[in-house]
């Protein structure tokens, strides 16, 4: 592959696919500074993979497998050392759009599951398959069926204490 | 709710993106990466100039005020000389060169990235420079019979500086990739501004 077909379809992805890495970078980074941090690793990472792309695979579940890889790596890394670089003063490169507060309720609940559920629960909602979970996660469906089962029960059990009624 | 009415909650996104992309912020974020390169690279450049103009003074100062010149004291102060005109050389050329970017995001970042590139030169030449240091030094020190316990104290710290020169280089190499990841990760960006 040469430098510009890449640039091309990082480019492409960047702009098709953008609204998978917020979504990753919502449910597992808290703050505005972390999150800039890890979009900021998660596209990085996004370039250097491209080479190893192969076109017969469809570049939702590539990106997602790559994103929601390097976000439980980041939380597991944030979680050992936490240490703000200089740049937190420059302002950040995110910034949110005004969002649904049911939506914001939804990520807070996605938001205390683990870091494995976190990522089924993304898939999940996003429409995946379990076959195409456990390709993305690399657990076996067996596992997959057993964690929606749990994530299910939680999401909407709390949404009824929340009095969500409908949509 | 069930799983449907979650799943068509979670949908509203798709029709808006979560975030946007601030620009001002991530101009600022290469200005102040870039002035963080130029800050490192005067301070590492002035400060090799004065040690080894300083070191190589007092060598020279020592051998002449002692009966019977040393010949490796004088080689090792004349390589110092060597080394602080390298760096004063190289440094006139980057200065020189600084002028070429211009102001611009894409400029900014360029500048940075070519800083770093030359920190890591000359931190890697730097730490080759310590080969022939010890090696002049230690020759000194043979012909002036010097005990082999002071000559052994004088090799563990050219060794130590050997591995802080590694610590050292390795710091730089890291910045040098942020920079070219960042570049790599905002170059259709920065296009799109451009054009």
């Amino acid at each position: 592959m040469t430098e510009n077909e890449q640039q091309h379809l990082f480019e492409t992805w960047l702009r098709e696919y953008r609204a998978i890495i917020f979504k990753i970078v919502r449910a597992y980074a808290f703050t505005a500074m972390d999150q800039d941090d890890l979009f900021q690793e998660i596209v990085i990472q996004i370039w250097h993979s491209i080479p190893a792309f192969r076109s017969e695979a469809s570049p939702t579940t590539w990106i997602y497998r790559l994103s929601l890889n390097i976000a439980i790596k980041w939380v597991r890394r944030e979680r050992r050392h936490y240490a703000p670089g200089p740049l937190e003063d420059a302002g950040h490169l995110l910034h949110e759009n005004p969002v649904d507060e049911r939506l914001r309720w939804l990520y807070q609940e996605i938001h205390q599951l683990n870091e494995v559920d976190r990522s089924i629960a993304l898939l999940l909602l996003d429409g995946f398959s379990y076959k195409e979970m456990a390709h993305i996660i690399g657990i076996t469906e067996s596992n997959i069926g057993v964690r929606i089962n749990r994530i299910k029960k939680h999401l909407v059990t709390k949404s009824k204490k929340e009095d969500y009624h409908g949509t | 709710m069930e799983l449907e009415d979650l799943q068509r909650i979670w949908d509203s996104q798709n029709n808006r993106p979560l975030y946007v992309i601030d620009d001002k912020a991530m101009n600022k974020q290469i200005r102040m990466k870039k002035d963080r390169s130029h800050h490192i690279t005067n301070r590492s450049e002035l400060l090799l100039i004065a040690v080894n103009v300083g070191a190589g003074c007092l060598l020279v100062g020592l051998n002449f005020a002692k009966p019977g010149r040393n010949l490796f004291i004088d080689l090792t102060a004349a390589w110092m000389f060597g080394t602080a005109l390298y760096v004063l050389a190289n440094r006139s050329r980057r200065i020189k060169g600084d002028k070429r970017f211009d102001r611009s995001v894409r400029g900014d970042l360029d500048h940075a990235l070519s800083m770093a590139t030359y920190q890591v030169r000359l931190s890697r030449l730097m730490r080759l420079n310590v080969l022939p240091m010890a090696a002049l030094i230690l020759l000194g020190m043979g012909e002036a019979r010097k005990s082999l316990w002071l000559m052994g104290a004088v090799l563990g710290m050219f060794v130590l500086s050997w591995f802080a020169g590694g610590f050292e280089h390795r710091y730089y190499t890291a910045r040098q990739r942020e920079l070219e990841s960042l570049q790599e990760k905002l170059g259709p960006h920065l296009q799109e501004e451009r054009g």
